[in-house]
């Protein structure tokens, strides 16, 4: 009854904000979250990947606003989505409700490689090559000596 | 290229097919205008100039950086819808991805546009007008090549009326792949074009000068 | 086959029937007798009595369907495509071997003869394969684009599922030409040139009707080095291209006009590519040179343009071994090369395939260091009146002038392999206008009966002075326009200096008497494309003597054919290799700057007649390669000589500074002072003794000659098939 008066009177909103503060960890850990992710949730913490990106559900927000990552402070400015690894990735879509160090069903096969970010504009990036023959066959000189 | 460098110490061969085909340069132009590969386990600084060497070039770095900050904040692109890629490419405006909390807004023409999103089938036909509005564009200017299509002719390649890829007319910065992309994946696109003009030098480059 | 002459089918000597002159005179002073009115559809047009009908069409634009006529062979009427219908003829007739009456009317497209070229068409379907979607003739066919235009527009043919179509088996006849009998519609072309104009008589029909099959009656490769042009001629997809097999369609390659540099004739060519790459390359008609056809290195050697090239600068590391480098790196070091060198030790070397642009280019860069030491390959004596007149090192007679030669001596020549398709007009004179030919050097088969002289020296000399007894003398006095060509090959023997005096002293005297004031007689056949446009722009012939000096810097602009040795030259010595592939020359070098090959410049080459033509770029140089006079000029701003050009515009500006001739695109001037070479050369007329020897004696011998056609895998295969024809019994 006392949760119907306070709802009535939006004082559950300002019980909520308090209490999203407080979890974020005060006003300038709001602030600065605020400043990296342009919003502000409170939600129970599911797990974390192996980047340190940690992933929250709430089911107080409506559905596909209810799980959430946040990422890793390594990331600084510069996350994007391609940071979270494919596991995640199904729960946080709504795949699954298993978030996946709860899931049995996920063997670690030795032939399953390491998931990467996206490398576009770095180094490591993926550069296509040509497989077919090159048109023009270059001359390769005969090595002059083997020393 | 992780796996091709893996692959290249089990199997040399390989290894030295691709850089005899005319590989080897492009790894060449890559490790110069490109970022090192991150480290997932370091923390990222802000900004992509670090390797400053002393107080001039840090200033320039720091002004270099707060330009690209205003410059990606606010991309307004020139739509040029083409086909049903347009339609994603509407999606991205209305509510549910909400382009406008990237400072990204749609402007009816190329004078005050700063990115040009190409989404679907370039004809031959089409491609001068293209072309105009490129031409059109202020500096600086990006270009998205969204769709199948506009990469590469997609479905349409070996047809007589099309563009094998729009960047036979103008320089494509980001290619978004599929057909079409979803409004999800267009935005991943200017995600990654920000990006990439976070790693412009312009007035470091024109320090160096 | 052939119909010859009927005083050669006699066997009998010409000087047996009649004297040559009183033929060669018959035919010029015969008043030509009226012409003949004839009316194509209505339209009337005077033509000389012996025109055909076809022909007579042509004039007023009326283009006559046909299969087996063609302009350059002879009339064999056997397709029956070109039946029209003649008014108070009972029957129509075939246009191409029907020749004019005197008030003929003809109409080409009346119902009847519409009617006859349906009838054609279908019978010559009824047994060609409808395979046009696999054909590599498609696009370009005969038979499809005149059943378009000609033929009926249904069909009666229903046997299909019976006995079907006639099927023939494949004929193998050798590594270039690709045949599927199949499609053949027997309009003999193919042979009829093999006769005329190759002088190979391997082809021919067997069986007749549904029988007939056109082969070599043998299992035999078609060993002539003209054979490419078959396959231009065949007008269905019956003999193709075996290196051009399956590769593209006409519509959908890029055709650039430019010139063939591998043999010294400069043959006008199409070079047909597709995504920057050489297709195929086809002859384009040029009636002063090459008419149309070409010869079989010019045209399938294309492949050797994509193999062994040098797509990136080269350096010498520590070890001696060559590694890409970039431009800027090789061109520095080139340049140190150049500027650290006393001006009397550089050395520059034009190979085969140096265009006049470069040749200059790097002339002038020698001349701005202070050095005169720039080369060619091909030796020509300097003695006398050396290369300071053109008429000592050209065709003077040109090409197209032999046809009408009535004597022909060849001295240390083989021209079949050296020019393919001078020899073709020498043969073309000996078919069509009784032309003798004689022959001092070894003895080869040119494809046409000659009189051998023998193969010493002193043969040339008893000729020039009048002394031998020979009967060729005689002949040779009596003909009225004689032609004597001499091979360069043979001036490289220390006798050369001679053999030219004495080739230039008999041909003037020749020339002395001739009636015709205007006709030439000396011709020296070079080998190479750049020879002509070389001695043009001043190089000294040759390079025994700069070689001895022990030169720093050798520059060599594509020479390729291994005169110039690390043996032969001092052990510090820095070669630079300039060129487009990697051959001797590139082997020996310390610094390799990679240049454009013939087919991805534009660029002058003069031919061995001093005709100077323009190659256009029909693809971009692969890698890193660059044009060569671009190189050159680069090279010579970091040595600190700028020459004075920056666009090819204004590189021909100095062309024409040079010679005027190299600029002079298409013409040929007439070379004269003649007798001052003779004069000059007069001193030089010491006895010889030696024998005239060639190089290139065996069709083997004629595929693989330059560092284009070496590098070619369709050359090579030429070679092993002709040399396994060899072992065979036919």
């Amino acid at each position: 009854m006392s949760n119907s008066i306070a709802k009535l009177l939006a004082l559950d909103k300002i019980s909520n904000f308090f209490n999203i503060i407080r979890q974020n960890g005060g006003i300038r850990a709001s602030m600065y979250k605020l400043y990296r992710q342009d919003e502000l949730k409170d939600g129970t913490l599911v797990g974390e990947d192996q980047f340190g990106n940690k992933y929250y559900e709430n089911p107080r927000y409506f559905y596909s606003r209810n799980r959430w990552v946040e990422y890793s402070d390594n990331f600084n400015m510069n996350y994007d989505g391609s940071q979270v690894p494919a596991e995640w990735f199904g729960w946080l879509h709504y795949k699954t409700d298993l978030p996946p160090h709860k899931d049995p069903n996920r063997p670690k096969y030795k032939w399953m490689i390491e998931f990467t970010e996206n490398m576009s504009g770095t180094t490591g990036q993926y550069v296509p090559y040509s497989t077919t023959r090159p048109k023009i066959e270059p001359w390769v000189p005969k090595p002059k000596s083997s020393v | 290229m992780q796996v091709v460098k893996a692959l290249g110490a089990s199997a040399p061969t390989v290894f030295s097919v691709i850089k005899k085909g005319g590989f080897a340069p492009m790894v060449d132009i890559i490790r110069q205008t490109h970022l090192p590969a991150p480290n997932p386990k370091e923390r990222r600084p802000y900004s992509p100039f670090q390797d400053t060497s002393n107080m001039a070039e840090y200033a320039v770095a720091r002004l270099d950086d707060l330009l690209n900050w205003g410059r990606k904040g606010s991309m307004w692109p020139m739509t040029f819808g083409l086909a049903c890629c347009a339609v994603e490419m509407m999606h991205i405006a209305a509510p549910r991805y909400d382009m406008d909390r990237y400072g990204v807004v749609f402007r009816a023409s190329p004078r005050q546009s700063d990115v040009m999103i190409v989404a679907g089938t370039l004809t031959n036909k089409m491609a001068p007008a293209l072309r105009k509005v490129y031409d059109q564009m202020p500096d600086p200017r990006w270009v998205i090549s969204m769709g199948s299509c506009a990469n590469g002719g997609g479905y349409y390649h070996y047809s007589y009326s099309v563009v094998r890829g729009c960047d036979r007319i103008v320089p494509v910065d980001i290619y978004v792949p599929g057909c079409p992309p979803t409004a999800e994946a267009l935005l991943y696109g200017v995600l990654q074009l920000q990006k990439k003009v976070k790693r412009m030098k312009t007035i470091q480059v024109w320090y160096r000068k | 086959m052939l119909r010859q002459p009927l005083s050669r089918a006699l066997a009998l000597s010409p000087s047996k029937v009649a004297p040559l002159a009183a033929r060669k005179f018959a035919d010029q002073v015969q008043a030509q007798p009226d012409k003949v009115e004839v009316f194509i559809n209505d339209k009337p047009v005077y033509v000389p009595p012996g025109t055909t009908v076809l022909q007579a069409a042509a004039q007023v634009g009326v283009e006559i369907p046909r299969f087996c006529y063609h302009e350059r062979l002879a009339v064999a009427g056997n397709c029956r495509m070109c039946l029209v219908e003649v008014e108070k003829s009972p029957k129509p007739v075939a246009a191409c071997a029907m020749p004019v009456m005197k008030g003929m009317r003809v109409k080409t497209d009346s119902d009847l003869t519409k009617k006859a070229r349906e009838g054609v068409m279908e019978f010559l379907l009824v047994n060609h394969p409808l395979d046009c979607p696999i054909c590599d003739q498609g696009g370009e066919c005969d038979l499809q684009d005149q059943s378009m235009a000609f033929g009926s527009d249904k069909s009666r043919f229903t046997d299909i599922h019976f006995s079907g179509k006639r099927a023939v088996e494949d004929k193998d006849v050798g590594p270039l030409i690709k045949t599927i009998m199949t499609r053949c519609i027997h309009c003999t072309r193919c042979i009829r040139f093999a006769s005329e104009v190759a002088g190979i008589d391997d082809f021919g029909t067997t069986g007749r009707g549904t029988d007939m099959q056109v082969g070599t009656y043998v299992e035999k490769m078609f060993l002539s080095e003209l054979s490419g042009n078959i396959i231009d001629l065949c007008p269905v997809g019956a003999l193709t291209s075996k290196p051009y097999s399956f590769a593209a369609r006409p519509w959908e390659t890029r055709r650039i006009d430019s010139v063939d540099v591998l043999d010294p004739l400069g043959s006008n060519i199409v070079v047909t590519t597709r995504t920057n790459e050489v297709l195929r390359i086809l002859p384009r008609t040029n009636e002063e040179i090459n008419e149309e056809w070409l010869s079989d290195k010019s045209r399938f050697a294309c492949d050797g343009l994509k193999r062994q090239r040098l797509v990136t600068p080269m350096l010498a590391d520590s070890r001696g071994n060559l590694t890409p480098v970039e431009w800027e790196d090789a061109v520095v070091a080139a340049a140190r090369a150049l500027r650290d060198c006393p001006p009397g030790k550089l050395l520059a070397v034009a190979g085969d395939f140096a265009d006049a642009e470069s040749l200059v280019a790097l002339k002038d860069l020698f001349n701005h260091l202070g050095s005169e030491n720039v080369c060619t390959e091909q030796y020509f004596p300097l003695e006398g009146s050396g290369t300071d007149l053109r008429s000592s090192y050209l065709l003077n007679t040109k090409i197209a002038n032999v046809e009408d030669a009535d004597f022909v001596l060849l001295i240390g020549t083989n021209v079949r392999f050296e020019a393919p398709l001078l020899n073709a007009r020498i043969r073309k004179a000996f078919v069509q206008k009784e032309t003798d030919v004689a022959l001092v050097g070894p003895k080869v088969d040119l494809t046409y009966d000659y009189t051998h002289v023998g193969d010493s020296a002193s043969i040339v000399k008893d000729l020039a002075t009048g002394t031998s007894s020979h009967e060729v003398m005689k002949r040779l006095e009596n003909a009225k326009r004689p032609v004597v060509i001499l091979g360069a090959d043979q001036l490289k023997t220390p006798e050369g200096a001679a053999l030219l005096a004495y080739t230039q002293e008999l041909s003037l005297r020749l020339q002395d008497k001739l009636v015709d004031k205007e006709w030439k007689v000396l011709n020296v056949l070079q080998r190479t494309a750049s020879q002509a446009a070389a001695l043009d722009a001043g190089y000294r012939p040759g390079l025994g003597a700069q070689l001895q000096a022990g030169p720093k810097v050798v520059y060599l602009l594509g020479a390729d054919s291994g005169l110039v040795t690390r043996d032969a030259l001092p052990k510090d010595c820095v070669v630079i290799y300039q060129g487009h592939h990697g051959d001797a020359g590139a082997a020996i070098a310390d610094i390799v700057l990679p240049g454009a090959a013939y087919t991805e410049k534009r660029a002058t080459y003069v031919n061995a007649e001093g005709r100077a033509q323009q190659t256009l770029p029909a693809v971009t140089p692969p890698g890193k390669a660059r044009e060569d006079w671009k190189i050159i000029r680069a090279l010579s701003e970091v040595v600190g000589v700028r020459l004075p050009y920056d666009s090819l515009d204004e590189l021909r500006e100095r062309l024409a500074a040079v010679s005027p001739t190299l600029v002079a695109y298409g013409d040929v001037q007439d070379n004269n002072y003649f007798a001052q070479a003779r004069a000059l050369a007069q001193s030089l007329q010491k006895p010889v003794s030696g024998k005239l020897d060639v190089q290139l004696k065996q069709l083997e011998d004629y595929f693989m000659t330059d560092s284009i056609s070496r590098a070619s895998p369709t050359m090579a295969k030429c070679v092993q098939a002709v040399l396994k024809q060899k072992q065979s019994p036919y």
